[in-house]
């Protein structure tokens, strides 16, 4: 569950057929790679992250996972709540690269 | 040092398996000042002093060479990407087709430098054909020897279904791997992409699966073949005494029971600390950890359940980037050491939608199948169907371990208490319901899912405790008998 990570726009999609020149900065949308419940939110809005550190604890299949961020940066956005079940691919929060 | 993005504005693919490069001829600068000259890329990628022509310089657009690696020898073979973009007619794919025989016929790894538009339109279809024939080349050396590719620059149409076949593939900052270019897509599909998106490392390194390793710079990436083609050509051999002190393995994984961790840390304890982990494909499908290091010195191949994506459950994509490489594994004579900790299948529509019975299925086949040394080690839990498939006793696994807490059952404990005693439960007080579950579910996991009920049945060989782990792993690789697969290595 963790994360299926997309760089935010860079996704070829039919609605928006563009795709943002490779090295440009882009947020990281961190997305639910499975259907679960949202045990814990453990950070928020504004908090600086580390690549690797948990932004908010899902349950399912029995298990309490993690979902990280890959990059790191500060958390700009986190789209669920305690208690929300997310389906694969839906939103968990988004965290803005730190600029250098 | 790659300069694959010269070349990227004159790539025009004209069509499936006909891509081509069209631009003007260039004229040729001298090889010393061309970092895309064939002979000294092949002489970075060998030892020092090693390389042997096999052909003098033909015009092919190809150089084919032996050498060695790490004192190993090896057969290599380079696209020139400074002629037509590395386009290969069918004198330089008759050159990859011989070169590639060659190693197989005398037993050594082959290696591939990519950097080639494709087919070289001039010569039509004569090109098409001795294309062809260098896959059936492939093809035949397949499980024969290990077969590694590098892509350092645009490789398009015929130039990415070659690496494809092989075993491994290894791309640079500058490859890219294509069938049609940027240009052909805009033009059928309407979507603008650049060719770094279209077919860069984000592109086979994370969405397609395309491509096993990527690597920073050119010499980064020749640095990892060459890593790689040790592990193949210097395997070594099981040595007990190569395992050291007792490690607290067990400290690797978190305190709680249902909590995900990364299995990758686990990986690498068990592994010899001075041999790595050059894993495989790590950010595709990554609820699966594969990759190759060494064990008590023996090059060995590591699949393992990674809970920290998905909880570490099968799916369809897990289930077949495992099937291939065990089937590499098997076919190159490399052990296999399989880590479990595994909640089950991952149910869902789109999982089924995804062919997880067709895809989840190559992965039954390729372990049943496989006749190399293969021993199991069961850390926390495996359940259900997915206990079946990740190297069960049943499958003919050499071996299974497992850790004094380990469950082995048909489901986690708690769900087959909620089937199994629904009625019973239901019937209980709202609020002694918890209690009474959970109780139940002790016992459960006492009679149906503790270690020992899988001992008895013989479906685990033997309780190992952590710190002993990595001795009796070692000692158990030791004594199984050496063989392996007779079948190549279909990119499946």
């Amino acid at each position: 569950m963790w994360a299926a990570r997309s760089a935010a726009g860079s996704l070829v999609t039919r609605s928006a057929r563009t795709v943002p020149l490779e090295g440009m900065t882009m947020a990281e949308e961190v997305r639910a790679e499975m259907v679960a419940n949202v045990w814990k939110v453990v950070v928020g809005v504004g908090d600086p992250v580390a690549a690797g550190d948990a932004l908010v604890i899902l349950d399912s299949m029995k298990m309490e996972i993690p979902v990280i961020s890959e990059d790191g940066g500060t958390v700009s956005e986190i789209a669920v709540r305690e208690g929300d079940v997310v389906q694969d691919g839906d939103l968990i929060a988004i965290v803005e690269p730190t600029p250098a | 040092m790659s300069s694959g993005g010269r070349d990227e504005s004159s790539i025009r693919a004209v069509g499936p398996m006909t891509d081509v490069v069209t631009a003007l001829p260039r004229p040729r600068r001298e090889a010393a000042s061309d970092d895309r000259d064939p002979v000294g890329r092949l002489g970075r990628l060998l030892d020092a002093g090693s390389l042997a022509p096999l052909h003098e310089d033909d015009g092919s657009g190809v150089r084919a060479v032996a050498g060695r690696v790490e004192g190993q020898a090896v057969v290599a073979y380079c696209t020139d990407g400074r002629t037509m973009g590395g386009a290969i007619g069918a004198g330089g794919a008759r050159r990859i087709a011989r070169a590639i025989d060659l190693g197989a016929d005398k037993g050594l790894p082959v290696l591939g430098l990519w950097h080639s538009g494709g087919a070289r339109l001039a010569e039509g279809v004569e090109s098409l054909d001795g294309i062809g024939s260098m896959f059936a080349a492939m093809v035949r050396a397949s499980g024969r020897v290990p077969q590694i590719s590098v892509v350092l620059g645009p490789a398009a149409g015929g130039a990415a279904y070659g690496p494809a076949l092989t075993d491994l593939v290894i791309m640079s900052d500058a490859g890219r791997l294509f069938v049609t270019g940027p240009d052909v897509v805009r033009g059928v599909t309407g979507e603008d992409i650049d060719m770094a998106g279209l077919g860069g490392a984000d592109a086979h390194g994370r969405r397609s699966g395309v491509v096993h390793l990527v690597a920073p710079s050119e010499a980064a990436a020749l640095a990892q073949a060459r890593r790689l083609t040790g592990l193949f050509a210097r395997a070594g051999r099981f040595d007990p005494a190569a395992a050291g002190e007792p490690r607290d393995l067990r400290a690797l994984l978190p305190d709680a029971p249902r909590r995900a961790y990364d299995v990758r840390p686990l990986v690498r304890a068990v592994l010899d600390e001075d041999g790595g982990f050059e894993e495989i494909q790590p950010r595709w499908a990554p609820n699966m950890v594969i990759g190759l290091g060494r064990l008590g010195g023996r090059a060995v191949g590591v699949v393992a359940n990674n809970p920290i994506r998905k909880g570490g459950c099968l799916d369809s994509l897990s289930a077949e980037k495992a099937s291939r490489f065990v089937r590499m594994c098997d076919a190159l004579g490399v052990p296999l050491l399989v880590l479990v900790d595994v909640p089950g299948y991952l149910p869902g529509v789109r999982q089924e939608w995804d062919g997880v019975v067709r895809r989840g299925a190559k992965l039954l086949y390729a372990f049943a199948e496989a006749t190399v040394p293969r021993v199991t080690l069961v850390t926390r839990k495996s359940f259900g169907g997915a206990y079946i498939a990740m190297n069960s006793r049943a499958l003919g696994a050499t071996a299974v371990f497992a850790w004094p807490e380990a469950e082995i059952a048909v489901m986690g404990a708690e769900a087959a208490v909620g089937i199994l005693h629904r009625r019973r439960l239901a019937a209980a007080p709202e609020p002694d319901r918890p209690a009474l579950a959970a109780r139940l579910a002790d016992e459960h996991r006492q009679i149906a899912a503790g270690v020992d009920r899988a001992v008895a049945l013989g479906v685990v060989n033997e309780v190992i405790e952590p710190t002993t782990t990595r001795r009796r792993l070692i000692e158990t690789f030791a004594a199984a008998a050496d063989r392996r697969g007779e079948h190549g290595n279909i990119p499946l």
